[in-house]
C-alpha cells in the first residue's frame, strides 16, 4: 500500500517495456477497488470473475484487470487465475489478494460444497456449451437441414430435439458413457476426428470437462423443473472510456431457484457500433480511437444485458462556446457533445442551408431564382418560413410518397398496375392531406372494404402471408425484426417463437371476397394458430405483452392497432421519430432504424425520448416534426468538420454527407441542365421523385440504387457508390447531350451572360445552389479565357460540378 | 460418394497469404500482362487448379431462356421421333463422346470440355432456374458466383474482376456482399459496329486535352473533396471517381475493352453475332485480368420452332463460337487457367410439343464444362433413356457451385452475412464433381 503510483509506474516502465505502459501512467490513482468485496463459491464448478477498477483524480473509472497480479492466500482453500477468476479447491474460508498500483487488496472467499457431487442439467450446463461454442449456429449445426447429418435447434430453441440428436441418433456414436473420451461428440469438438468446424474445445479444457463428465454421468437431461435462467446482469454497466482502453466485463445468470452463476466466458457478446468499440469472446471491451457511444450486448440462453460506454475524446475542451438552442434538440446534442469534448461545427450560410432544406423536405433543388429569393430575404424567420413553404408544396407530397411506398411495397409486378397505382394514390393522398402517422397506419392496419375505396388493402395484397404481414408490420411501424423468431428464438432479443405466433395471429382472420362491388377484404372468424414445436394454441397477443386467455371476438387488428398507436407504446412513436431524425440528419439515433431492440439503445437517448414526446403530443403531425427538426440549430449545421469533431460519424457535431436517392440525383441533374427526362408510361414532364412504380426501365436509376421494393427494409435502397455511377455521371452520352443541349441551360446562360464573372456566377447557382466564393469566380473566369471555345468551357465548368461531391451528395 | 474426405473444405484456400486482393479494384495500377503470366504458369499438366486461389478466370456462356440439352449434348437416338427430334448425332474427338450433328466446331475440342450429363435442380420456371444456375440458391437471395470472385479477390490491376455482357441478368448481381462486388456491365452488343463499352470512354467530342482540362477544372471546383476521409460514402466516391479515370485513361483497359484490335480474321473465326463477339471480349478481358466474365446470351427459350431456330441460329452461332474460344485459349496457355461454362437455366422437355418446340425442363440437363483445372474428355453421370431424369450419379446445383468454388479457389466454407446479418457460408452443402477434377 504505501507506495506512490508514480513510484510504481517507474518501476514497471524499468521492468517491461515502454509499450506496456499501465493504463493509470499519466493519472494519478485516488483509489483501487476490487469488485465484489468477497466470493462465496458453491459447488464443484463455481468461478466467480473480480473486477479491478481504479479512480482517478478526475474521478474517471478505469479498468486495471489487465494489470492486477492476482494470487491466492490459500491455495487450499481456492484458486485465481491471471485474469482473475477464482475457483474453489476445497471447502472452507480462505483469501485471495490482487495487488495493483502498488496496493494490495483481500477478498475472502468461502468456498462450500467444493466435492459434492456434480447435478448436471442439458439444459443450464451443455447446451450453453454448444452454444457459446457456435455449434448451433445458423452456419453449422442449427441450419435447417443440419451439418453432416448432426442438426441441432438454430440458438437454443429446442433443448429436447437437441438432447435427442446428440444421444440418441447417430446410430448412438455421439455419446458412449462406457468409454467417455470414444464419444464422437469429444473426438469432433477437440478436433482429434476431422470436423468440419474445426477444433472447438482444448482437450481438459473446463468446457471440454464438463462435456466429458456429463457423458460419464450418464447423459442425464435433468428435469424440467430444472431452474432457468430468469435474468442476465452485466457489469459495470456504463463507464467512461477513454480511446484505446480496455474494459473487462462480468456476466451473472440468475436462476429462478435463486441460483447465480457467473457465466462471462459462456455470454455472447456483440458490439452495436465496431467502429466504435470492440468486445471479445470473453467478455473484454476495447474501444477505438473515436470518440462516441457504445453499447455491448451480452446474452445468455436468450437473455440480455449491455454495457454502455461512452468515449469522449481525449482533449478536453477548456471553455466550450456559448451557442445558440433554437429548441430542445440542441439542448439534448450539446449535452451530448460537451460530454464528448467534441465542440459543433458552425452553422450554414443560407444558401448551403437551402439546398439541404430543399433536397431534405421535397427532394428537389432549389432554383438560381428561389435561391436569389432566399438570399434577399433579410427576415429572421426566414429560415422556418421557408419549411413552411415547402411542406405545401406538390413535390413535398411526391417525395414523401417515393419513400414509403418503398417501405410500404408499392410492387406493380406484384399488384398489377391498376391496383399498384391506387396504392401509390393512397399514400402520396396522406402525405399531402397530413395525415397523422397513427391514422395513417391504423387505417392501413384495420382496412376493411372494397378494394376500390380502400386502395390501403393492397398492403395485405403484396405479401398477404399472416406471419409475413405481421413481420412487416413489427419492423416498419415498431422498428422490430421478429422475422428470426419464427422458427427459432430471437437470436439478440427477447422474442420467443411464441412472440411470433401471437403476432401473427393478428392477421389471421383477414380475407378477401368478390362483391359486385370488386374484391372485398375483412376479417372474420376465430381461426387458431398453433405453436409450430409445441403445437399449443397461441392467441393474438402484442409483443412484450402477456398472451390472453382468449382471443379477442372482433377484429383481432384492432386490438393490435390500439395496442400500437397507445402514447404509451415502447416503440410507436420512436420509431417515426427516429427514423425522420435519420432522414434528415443522415444517421438514426439507432442505427439501423428497424432495430429498436432494448440492447441496441439510442447514441442520445434523452433526444429520441423528447423527440418522441414531441411525436405524441403533436398528435403524429409529421410536418410539424420536420418543422422542429429543421428548426434546430444542430440540423442547421455546415458539413466542415473541425478539430473536435472530424472523427465524429455519430453525434450530429457536423452535417454528414450523404449522396442522393437515386430519383432525386435524376431530376437534379434535369432540373440543373434545363433537359428533361421521358419516362415510360409516365406523362411528359412527370419527374423522377413522381414515378410511382419502381420498375420503370431506366439505366440510370437502377444504377444509382433504386430499390425494388422486395423487402421492407430501407437498406434495399443501395447508398453505396460505385465505379459504374462515377463513369456514367462523366460519360454517358445522355449527360453529355444535357450539357451541351441547344435548349438546355449551359447554352442559355452562356448567350444570356456575356460577362465571364456573370456567366460563372449562374453556373455555381444553377448547379451548386449558392455563389461562388471570389477564389472559385476566379478560376472560372480564368478558365473560359482560356479556352477558344467559351460555351465548350462553360460546359467543362458545369460537367466538373456535376461531377462534383458537392453535387451528387447532400450537405 | 461424399464420405472419406478428409475435409470438406478442400487445402488450397485459408493458408495463402491473399495479396492485394483487398476488395474492388486497384485506382491507377496498369494491368498486368496476365497473357504472359498465364502462358509461364501453365507449364504442369496436372489435374486441378494450380497456384494460389484466384488464380483462375470464369467464361460462363449463360444461354438464357434454356439450352436443349436433348438436341445438343445428351442425344437420345433410340428414343422415339416425338423425344429424340430431328437432329443426329456425330462423333467428336474423343472415342465414344457423341454431339448433335450442328455442332461440329465443338466436336473437334471434346477433349477439351466434359459434359455432366445428370445434372438437374428440378426448377422449371425462369428466374427461379436462373437463381439456381447462377447463385447455386432458390430460397434465397444469393449473390452470383461471379459477385463472389469479385468479393473474395478484388481485382487484378485495373480492370474490373467481374464483367456481365451484353445485358444484366436480375441473378448476376452482389446482393449482401455489396456494390464492390458488382458486375461492371456492358451494356452493348459487341457485335454492333463500332461497339464500345458504355461510359467507359467520354463522348466522341471529348478528346483527350479537353478531358484533361476537365480534370483539372474538377480538382479545383469540388471543395468537398478536401474534407472527407476514405470513410464513408463521400470518400468511396471520390474512390471510385479516380478510379473511373484510371480505367477511362489506361491504354491497358482501353486495349481490353476494344474488340476492334482484334483482327477480321480472328473476329470472323469467332462468328460476327453476339455469340461470337461476346466470346471473343470475354476472351480479350480474361487475358486482361477479368476473373469472371458472364455472357448473357438470349433467345434460347425454343417453345417453338426447335429444331429450326437452333439449326439455323442458335447452334451454329455457339458452335463457332464455343469450339474457336476453346482453340484459342488453348492455342495461347489459358484454358488450365480458364474455366469455360456453357449452360442455360434449365434444359428443355423430352417430348416434343405441338408447336415443333420444347418446354422448360429442370429435371433433367446437361452442363458443359472445359478449362481451369477441369479435365477433358469426360462424361459424368447420364440421364435415364428419355433424359427426363438423371439416371447414374445425378449432380445438383450444390455441386455445381462446389465445383465452381473450388476451381475458383474460393473457401466455399467462409461465414458471410446476409442484409439482416444473419451468417451464412457461402454454400451450405454440395460436394464437388471430382469426376472432373
Amino acid at each position: 500500500m504505501g507506495k506512490s503510483p508514480n513510484h510504481l509506474t517507474l518501476i514497471v516502465l524499468g521492468q517491461i517495456t515502454l509499450l506496456a505502459v499501465p493504463v493509470w501512467a499519466d493519472t494519478t490513482l485516488v483509489g483501487v477497488d476490487v469488485n465484489p468485496t468477497s466470493v462465496s463459491l458453491r459447488g464443484p464448478v463455481a468461478r466467480y470473475s473480480l473486477l479491478v477498477t481504479g479512480k482517478s483524480e478526475s474521478g474517471n473509472l478505469l479498468d486495471l484487470g489487465g494489470e492486477a497480479v492476482f494470487r491466492s492466500d490459500s491455495p487450499e482453500i481456492v484458486s485465481i487465475d491471471e485474469q482473475g477468476v477464482v475457483r474453489p479447491v476445497a471447502d472452507g474460508d480462505g483469501m485471495v489478494v490482487v495487488e495493483v498500483a502498488g496496493r494490495s487488496l483481500s477478498v475472502p472467499v468461502s468456498v462450500e460444497n467444493s466435492h459434492s457431487p456434480r447435478e448436471f442439467s442439458f439444459v443450464n450446463d451443455i447446451m450453453p456449451l454448444l452454444d457459446k461454442k457456435g455449434c448451433n449456429g445458423a452456419g453449422c449445426h442449427g441450419k435447417a437441414e443440419g451439418q453432416a447429418g448432426f442438426k441441432l435447434s438454430v440458438f437454443n430453441s429446442d433443448p429436447e430435439a437437441d438432447y435427442e440428436a446428440i444421444v440418441m441418433q447417430g446410430r448412438g456414436r455421439r455419446v458412449f458413457p462406457g468409454a467417455v473420451e470414444r464419444s464422437l461428440l469429444l473426438l469432433k469438438v477437440s478436433g482429434q476426428r476431422p470436423h468440419g468446424g474445426g477444433r472447438r474445445m482444448e482437450l481438459s479444457s473446463p468446457e471440454y470437462n464438463t462435456l466429458r463428465d456429463w457423458i460419464a454421468a450418464g447423459v442425464p437431461y435433468g428435469s424440467d423443473a430444472d431452474s432457468r435462467v430468469e435474468r442476465i446482469t452485466v457489469t459495470p454497466g456504463t463507464r467512461i472510456l477513454s480511446g484505446n482502453a480496455r474494459q473487462q466485463l462480468r456476466v451473472v445468470a440468475y436462476y429462478s431457484d435463486g441460483r447465480m452463476r457467473d457465466v462471462t466466458h459462456l455470454a455472447q457478446y456483440e458490439s452495436n457500433n465496431p467502429g466504435l468499440a470492440s468486445v471479445s469472446a470473453t467478455g473484454l471491451v476495447t474501444t477505438k480511437d473515436r470518440p462516441g457511444q457504445v453499447a455491448l450486448r451480452a446474452g445468455f440462453m436468450n437473455q440480455f444485458d449491455m454495457f454502455q460506454a461512452l468515449i469522449p475524446r481525449s482533449d478536453r475542451i477548456s471553455i466550450w462556446p456559448e451557442l445558440a438552442e433554437h429548441n430542445f434538440i440542441d439542448r439534448h446534442v450539446y449535452n451530448k457533445l460537451r460530454a464528448l469534448n467534441i465542440v459543433p461545427s458552425g452553422v450554414a450560410d443560407d444558401a448551403e442551408y437551402l439546398r439541404r432544406v430543399y433536397l431534405d423536405v421535397i427532394g428537389t433543388l432549389p432554383s438560381a431564382e428561389e435561391i436569389r429569393r432566399f438570399l434577399s430575404d433579410s427576415g429572421q424567420d426566414r429560415r422556418s418560413r421557408i419549411v413552411d413553404e415547402l411542406l405545401k408544396r406538390p413535390e413535398y407530397a411526391d417525395y414523401w410518397a417515393l419513400k414509403w411506398s418503398d417501405v410500404l411495397r408499392v410492387e406493380r409486378e406484384a399488384l398489377g398496375h391498376q391496383r399498384a397505382y391506387a396504392y401509390y394514390k393512397w399514400v402520396r393522398d396522406s402525405f399531402a392531406d397530413n395525415k397523422p402517422y397513427d391514422q395513417l397506419v391504423r387505417e392501413l392496419i384495420t382496412v376493411e372494404g372494397a378494394l376500390i375505396d380502400v386502395p390501403q388493402a393492397h398492403f395485405y395484397g403484396v405479401e398477404g402471408e399472416p406471419g409475413k404481414i405481421a413481420s412487416r408490420v413489427s419492423q416498419t411501424f415498431l422498428g422490430l425484426r421478429i422475422a428470426c423468431a419464427q422458427c427459432h428464438h430471437h437470436p439478440a432479443d427477447i422474442w420467443s417463437q411464441t412472440d411470433y405466433w401471437g403476432m401473427q395471429s393478428f392477421f389471421t382472420q383477414v380475407q378477401t371476397r368478390d362483391t359486385p362491388r370488386g374484391t372485398v377484404i375483412f376479417a372474420d372468424g376465430n381461426p387458431e394458430t398453433k405453436h409450430p414445436r409445441t403445437g399449443e394454441v397461441v392467441h393474438p397477443y402484442p409483443l412484450g405483452t402477456d398472451m390472453p386467455a382468449t382471443a379477442p371476438v372482433t377484429d383481432r387488428r384492432k386490438v393490435l392497432a390500439d395496442w400500437m398507436t397507445s402514447p404509451d407504446n415502447a416503440w410507436f412513436a420512436r420509431n417515426i421519430a427516429n427514423r425522420m431524425w435519420a432522414h434528415f440528419m443522415g444517421r438514426g439515433l439507432i442505427e439501423p432504424v428497424d432495430d429498436l431492440r432494448a440492447t441496441n439503445p439510442a447514441s442520445n437517448p434523452e433526444l429520441l425520448d423528447a423527440l418522441s414526446e414531441h411525436v405524441v403530443t403533436n398528435n403524429y403531425d409529421l410536418r410539424e416534426l420536420i418543422r422542429t427538426i429543421t428548426r434546430s440549430r444542430v440540423y442547421q449545421l455546415t458539413a466542415q468538420p473541425n478539430e473536435t469533431n472530424r472523427l465524429d460519424e455519430q453525434n450530429y457535431s457536423h452535417a454528414n454527407l450523404r449522396p442522393l436517392e437515386a430519383e432525386v440525383l435524376l431530376d437534379a441533374v434535369c432540373q440543373v441542365t434545363g433537359v428533361a427526362e421521358r419516362f415510360q408510361g409516365a406523362p411528359p414532364g412527370a419527374r423522377a421523385i413522381q414515378l410511382w412504380d419502381s420498375g420503370v426501365s431506366h439505366y440510370f436509376l437502377k444504377l444509382f440504387g433504386r430499390p425494388v421494393r422486395k423487402s421492407a427494409c430501407v437498406c434495399e435502397r443501395v447508398s453505396e457508390p460505385n465505379v459504374a455511377q462515377a463513369l456514367h455521371v462523366m460519360n454517358s452520352p445522355a449527360i453529355h447531350q444535357k450539357l451541351k443541349h441547344e435548349g438546355g441551360t449551359v447554352a442559355r446562360l452562356h448567350a444570356m451572360f456575356p460577362a465571364d464573372s456573370q456567366l460563372v456566377e449562374e453556373l455555381y447557382l444553377a448547379f451548386f445552389s449558392r455563389n461562388p466564393f471570389d477564389q472559385e469566380r476566379e478560376n472560372g473566369v480564368a478558365y473560359l479565357r482560356s479556352k477558344p471555345d467559351r460555351r465548350r468551357a462553360a460546359e467543362d465548368l458545369a460537367w466538373s460540378m456535376m461531377c462534383s461531391i458537392e453535387f451528387i451528395f447532400r450537405h | 460418394m461424399t464420405s472419406k474426405r478428409p475435409f470438406c473444405d478442400g487445402i488450397i484456400r485459408r493458408d495463402f497469404l491473399r495479396v492485394g486482393a483487398a476488395g474492388a479494384f486497384g485506382f491507377g495500377a496498369t494491368l498486368p500482362g496476365m497473357l504472359e503470366q498465364q502462358a509461364l504458369a501453365t507449364g504442369t499438366q496436372t489435374s486441378g487448379p494450380q497456384g494460389p486461389p484466384g488464380d483462375v478466370s470464369v467464361i460462363y456462356i449463360f444461354l438464357l431462356g434454356g439450352l436443349s440439352t436433348i438436341d445438343t449434348l445428351d442425344m437420345k437416338p433410340n428414343a422415339p421421333a416425338e423425344v429424340r427430334g430431328e437432329f443426329s448425332q456425330i462423333q467428336t474427338n474423343v472415342p465414344g463422346i457423341e454431339v448433335c450433328e450442328h455442332l461440329p466446331h465443338t466436336a473437334q475440342h471434346a477433349d477439351k470440355f466434359s459434359l455432366v450429363r445428370s445434372f438437374a435442380h428440378g426448377d422449371s420456371g425462369h428466374g427461379s432456374g436462373d437463381k439456381y444456375m447462377l447463385t447455386g440458391y432458390l430460397q434465397q437471395e444469393r449473390p452470383a458466383f461471379g459477385s463472389v470472385a469479385a468479393h473474395e479477390f478484388g481485382s487484378r490491376g485495373g480492370i474490373p474482376p467481374y464483367v456481365v455482357m451484353p445485358s444484366m441478368h436480375p441473378s448476376a448481381g452482389p446482393s449482401f456482399l455489396g456494390s464492390a462486388a458488382a458486375p461492371f456491365l456492358i451494356d452493348a452488343d459487341p457485335s454492333a459496329p463500332g461497339f464500345a463499352v458504355p461510359d467507359l470512354a467520354p463522348p466522341l467530342d471529348i478528346d483527350a486535352s479537353r478531358l484533361a482540362d476537365r480534370r483539372s477544372v474538377l480538382g479545383t471546383v469540388d471543395r468537398f473533396r478536401r474534407h472527407v476521409d476514405s470513410r464513408g460514402e463521400a470518400g468511396a466516391y471520390n474512390k471510385f471517381r479516380e478510379r473511373a479515370f484510371a480505367l477511362m485513361t489506361s491504354a491497358e483497359a482501353k486495349r481490353a475493352f476494344d474488340i476492334q484490335r482484334e483482327s477480321e480474321s480472328v473476329r470472323q473465326a469467332y462468328g460476327i453475332n453476339t455469340m461470337g463477339q461476346s466470346c471473343l471480349l470475354a476472351r480479350r478481358l480474361v487475358q486482361s485480368g477479368v476473373r469472371y466474365v458472364m455472357i448473357n446470351h438470349n433467345n434460347w427459350d425454343t417453345h417453338a420452332n426447335n429444331f429450326g431456330d437452333l439449326k439455323d441460329n442458335l447452334l451454329p452461332q455457339l458452335d463457332k463460337a464455343l469450339g474457336e474460344l476453346l482453340r484459342d485459349l488453348s492455342d495461347r496457355g489459358m484454358l488450365e487457367k480458364t474455366l469455360v461454362l456453357v449452360s442455360g437455366e434449365f434444359g428443355r422437355t423430352p417430348k416434343v410439343n405441338e408447336n415443333a418446340g420444347r418446354d422448360h425442363w429442370g429435371n433433367c440437363f446437361t452442363l458443359a464444362l472445359a478449362g481451369g483445372g477441369i479435365q477433358g474428355g469426360r462424361v459424368v453421370g447420364s440421364s435415364d433413356k428419355w433424359a427426363a431424369k438423371p439416371d447414374q450419379n445425378p449432380i445438383g446445383p450444390k455441386d455445381f457451385a462446389a465445383t465452381m468454388f473450388h476451381v475458383l479457389g474460393v473457401d466455399s466454407e467462409k461465414l458471410v452475412y446476409t442484409m439482416d446479418n444473419r451468417p451464412v457460408k457461402l454454400l451450405d452443402e454440395g460436394r464437388r464433381i471430382h469426376e472432373l477434377l
